[in-house]
């Protein structure tokens, strides 16, 4: 049993590494048809990393060695927060009491060094998008723990796969709760993954950019490191976004994984569409934004505390 | 086997000895060498006596008395083992540095003896707090050990901020000491006792429980530095030299969470009001603290006011544990002290090793403020990257130690809305994402100083920097403190616990069946990936190529130091989001034209609570004394008398009485 635990957790993790460049692929992809073009292929990510992979490296005369820690400690930060997804409800690899405590702090070393690495040009462009990525992280953690945090709190169970089983056992009682709050995690998705309408991937001005002006003066593998986590981060939010939804019967087996499959399928389709008929708000505004998530997850426990 | 209070007053007799050294040689080097080394040589000798007897308990035994003194008069129970351990544990590295440090001094010329004597005196009376079991005996040494830390703060006295800074710090001092001896003699009037061991509180007596608490809130809340109270702290850290800043910060506020633990000891069950106003308090204390922090541009400034913070997050953690006390439930009493305790040990470690950090640059540039450094990873790097392990430990993220209590605290909030549910699971969740905040409000603040202090260019003029090998080590020692408590940290778990069942005496193993060894599996696995992928992409550089280049500038290549992002600018766009509370306001200027002439832009933040409450109380209080005019107001003699007085008058009422 434990063995194939660890069986499910492995394939979980093989899962996610493998497959988060075709997701922002399929994103990507969808987005071109909806807007009319053609777009590039699905697997345009994957070319685009093997490329990364394989170039040379240039780093900016003021780097340090932040830079080159950085892409490491990123890459690391969300390989453990993808060990900790339950795909298809399969045992994730680690899971323990309180590992969505870890989950959302490791994220937060990832941003630390994600920042630091931009500072370390001395490029002002850098400064800028490393203070906005600050400073719309401050209201990561607390949506976080205001969406899946909150079930947490409220059915007892502190293991992310713990949570989703617990919700998908008893779903009646908490529909309302769980569509809320999904709404909210996209929100959190969307600026912890740098979309629309938060961030715009696909800028072509430095000042308007939040991601992508951080990782400006990275090439090479630095930035095959950046994108690739960038990737992986993508679909790790997408997975807990979709496990609101997955049935609890359906583990690994066919059936499952094609439901687990359309699932995601949707939500990129919903991404897609969300990229599609929103522009970016103004980084003003962006503050009222996220509270909005925040205050959506407050009324929903206010209602699901005193409705009981 | 060893006795502990024979090994304790060897040490301190070694510690006390080290005074002798500049008061009888005269040459200040050989004078400062001596003294450290006979200083530190004695804390490491109770070091290794405290750390055994907190670590493997079973092997010393408390011992009988030593010349002379009565053996109850000292209390070696696990919470007073535990912070002695804690204090000298921060103490040695600090000695060390404070080698180097007056090493600085004595090369411009000064006398450094009274610094020195003044930070001996300072270590030495704090470790004879934590064992002292006489009310009066304790309150002697607490004066000592506060009174010992103004002296030397003033060490730069001919600097008017230093005499404005520490005068907070000195009336401070007195508000507390008077607290606590109203809160000492009525526990004396209770018990007839003078042992803290005796003290009680009869049961049933609600008010007098009450009354007790809300006092030694008020007298220990100040001196640990809760909001309102934590106006002393961001005036008197810049201007202390850093040793004494280090200490201060790191082990002198703690001594008000041990007061607060004692208290509790004494008082328990707390009311449940208390637990919640410790809670409330706690939770914007750390908030507002942490956010105050992020508007600082004076290094030590800001770290005072993440020492606020974080004693707002011990603070959280007591304030569960009350809260479970007040409803008899022990697993909320143990893991909300036990975070709390863990939390304690890990402040003093890495706060002292940004506050001894902060003295190294500050030694270098000669300037705190940080908005005129950066570059300095191009020429110290390792000392970087010892800052560095600091600043992540802080905002308590994986993989060192501020996450293990940080974890500790937020399974305590789990704890209690699984065990009271009602309106407990809102709470509890509502205090989850407050932590959470102040988490991501500190990694915010902790990026905006390492970025513009290190890395980049040098803004203001190039210096050297220097670092010398006691600065190494002694930064050092405590930055590896961090990382084993951060991956391994079940002695430091079982160490804790220990200390709790003294607080908690049902005792029970919350504590311990947290899944500690997957903690150290993930993180040992965390760092070999990113090890790994550290050395793929260097041998991938190596295979592909490599160089270096101009930062991307628009096509332009004149990007000077000035251009770079300040620390202003950084913290702008948080700082906008509070901006009443923080009274953040800017002035700019553009320039206008084609060839627009100069201009400028400044941002201010004021301390809202300073600036409404304390500083407006202060005045009104001076003006209300002031108005009391009695004869000879100009004259010292007068006010001699007066005293004399007042004690004449005290005595005959204090015999007439009995």
């Amino acid at each position: 049993m434990a063995l194939m635990n660890i069986f499910e957790g492995l394939a979980s993790l093989f899962f996610v590494l493998l497959f988060a460049p075709l997701f922002a692929g399929l994103v990507n992809k969808q987005k071109a048809m909806m807007t009319g073009r053609v777009g590039a292929p699905v697997w345009q990510p994957y070319y685009d990393l093997f490329k990364l992979f394989r170039k040379e490296t240039i780093r900016a005369k003021s780097a340090s060695f932040i830079s080159g820690l950085s892409p490491a400690i990123n890459f690391a930060a969300v390989i453990i927060a993808a060990s900790m997804l339950p795909v298809c409800n399969a045992h994730p690899l680690i899971s323990f009491k309180g590992d969505i405590i870890l989950f959302a702090y490791i994220l937060g070393t990832a941003r630390f060094f994600q920042i630091l690495a931009a500072m370390d040009i001395g490029s002002s462009f850098e400064g800028m998008g490393a203070s906005r990525e600050a400073s719309f992280a401050i209201f990561v953690e607390p949506i976080f723990f205001f969406t899946l945090g909150s079930i947490a709190f409220i059915t007892g169970f502190t293991s992310i796969s713990d949570i989703y089983r617990s919700i998908a056992m008893d779903r009646m009682s908490y529909t309302v709760f769980i569509v809320v709050c999904s709404i909210s995690f996209f929100i959190l998705a969307v600026t912890e993954c740098s979309r629309m309408p938060v961030d715009d991937p696909n800028t072509h001005l430095e000042l308007t950019m939040i991601h992508e002006v951080m990782i400006l003066d990275n090439s090479g593998q630095d930035l095959f490191f950046y994108q690739y986590s960038g990737n992986i981060k993508l679909l790790i939010y997408i997975v807990l976004e979709t496990a609101f939804y997955y049935p609890l019967g359906a583990g690994l087996t066919a059936v499952g994984v094609t439901i687990f499959a359309l699932n995601i399928l949707f939500v990129s389709f919903v991404l897609a569409g969300v990229e599609t008929v929103t522009s970016r708000f103004k980084l003003k505004d962006m503050p009222h934004y996220l509270l909005f998530a925040a205050a959506i997850g407050i009324l929903n426990l206010l209602i699901f505390t005193f409705n009981k | 086997m060893f006795s502990l209070r024979d090994m304790f007053f060897i040490s301190m007799l070694i510690q006390a000895a080290s005074i002798l050294a500049p008061v009888f040689i005269g040459g200040q080097r050989r004078a400062s060498a001596l003294a450290h080394i006979t200083l530190v040589a004695g804390l490491i000798t109770g070091f290794i006596s405290s750390f055994l007897a907190v670590f493997f308990p079973m092997a010393h035994t408390v011992g009988t008395g030593f010349f002379g003194l009565p053996p109850e008069y000292f209390r070696f129970d696990p919470l007073a083992l535990y912070f002695l351990c804690v204090v000298q544990a921060v103490a040695i590295p600090t000695a060390v540095f404070s080698y180097s440090y007056l090493e600085h001094y004595i090369g411009e010329g000064r006398s450094v003896k009274s610094l020195y004597v003044f930070f001996a005196g300072m270590l030495i009376a704090t470790q004879m707090v934590v064992t002292i079991n006489h009310a009066i005996v304790f309150l002697v040494f607490w004066e000592a050990t506060s009174m010992s830390a103004y002296l030397g703060m003033i060490f730069e006295k001919e600097k008017k901020e230093v005499q404005k800074g520490s005068f907070y710090y000195f009336v401070m001092n007195h508000v507390v000491i008077f607290l606590l001896y109203i809160f000492f003699f009525i526990l004396h009037r209770q018990t007839g006792s003078w042992l803290l061991s005796d003290f009680r509180v009869v049961t049933g007596n609600s008010g007098l429980t009450a009354l007790l608490f809300l006092l030694a809130l008020a007298a220990f809340g100040m001196k640990a530095g809760f909001m309102p109270f934590h106006f002393w702290l961001p005036r008197a850290h810049p201007i202390a030299p850093s040793t004494i800043s280090a200490f201060l910060s790191g082990i002198i506020i703690k001594l008000g969470i041990y007061g607060l633990f004692r208290a509790f000891q004494i008082l328990s069950p707390a009311p449940l009001w208390i637990g919640w106003l410790v809670l409330v308090v706690s939770m914007i204390t750390a908030i507002f603290g942490v956010w105050y922090a992020l508007a600082q541009h004076d290094i030590k400034k800001l770290l005072a006011y993440h020492s606020v913070e974080n004693i707002g997050i011990i603070g959280i953690g007591m304030g569960i544990g009350f809260i479970g006390s007040a409803y008899a439930n022990i697993p909320m009493q143990i893991l909300g002290f036990g975070g709390a305790l863990l939390h304690v040990l890990n402040h003093a470690v890495f706060k002292s090793l940004l506050f001894l950090g902060s003295g190294v640059i500050n030694n270098n540039l000669g300037t705190r403020n940080i908005e005129l450094m950066g570059g300095i990873v191009h020429k110290a790097g390792f000392f970087v990257f010892l800052f560095l392990t600091g600043s992540v430990a802080i905002c308590g993220i994986p993989p060192l130690n501020g996450f293990v209590s940080e974890f500790i605290i937020f399974n305590s909030f789990f704890t209690a809305a699984r065990e009271l549910k009602e309106y407990y699971p809102l709470m509890m969740l509502v205090s989850a994402v407050g932590l959470a905040f102040v988490g991501g409000l500190a990694v915010a603040c902790f990026t905006k100083i390492n970025a513009i202090m290190f890395l980049g260019t040098q803004r203001g003029e190039t210096k050297p920097f220097h670092v010398s090998a006691y600065d190494y080590i002694s930064l050092g020692v405590l930055a590896l403190l961090c990382v084993v408590i951060g991956f391994c940290p079940v002695p430091f778990i079982n160490a804790v616990n220990n200390v709790v069942s003294g607080i908690v005496p049902q005792g029970g193993a919350e504590l311990l069946n947290i899944n500690w060894l997957y903690i150290t599996v993930i993180f040992t696995l965390f760092s070999a990936v990113a090890l790994a992928m550290y050395f793929i992409s260097k041998a991938m550089r190596k295979k592909f190529g490599f160089r270096e280049s101009d930062a991307w500038c628009c096509g332009y290549n004149r990007l000077g130091p000035r251009m770079q992002y300040t620390a202003s600018s950084f913290a702008d766009q948080i700082n906008d989001i509070a901006r009443a509370p923080l009274g953040y306001h800017k002035k700019g200027r553009a320039g206008e034209g084609i060839f627009p002439p100069s201009s400028g832009f400044e941002s201010h933040s004021a301390d809202l609570v300073d600036n409404r409450i304390i500083v407006p109380g202060y005045k009104k209080f001076i003006s209300l004394m002031s108005a009391i005019r009695l004869p000879g107001n100009t004259d010292i003699r007068y006010y001699v008398a007066y005293i004399l007085i007042m004690i004449i008058v005290y005595s005959v009422v204090g015999f007439l009485w009995h």
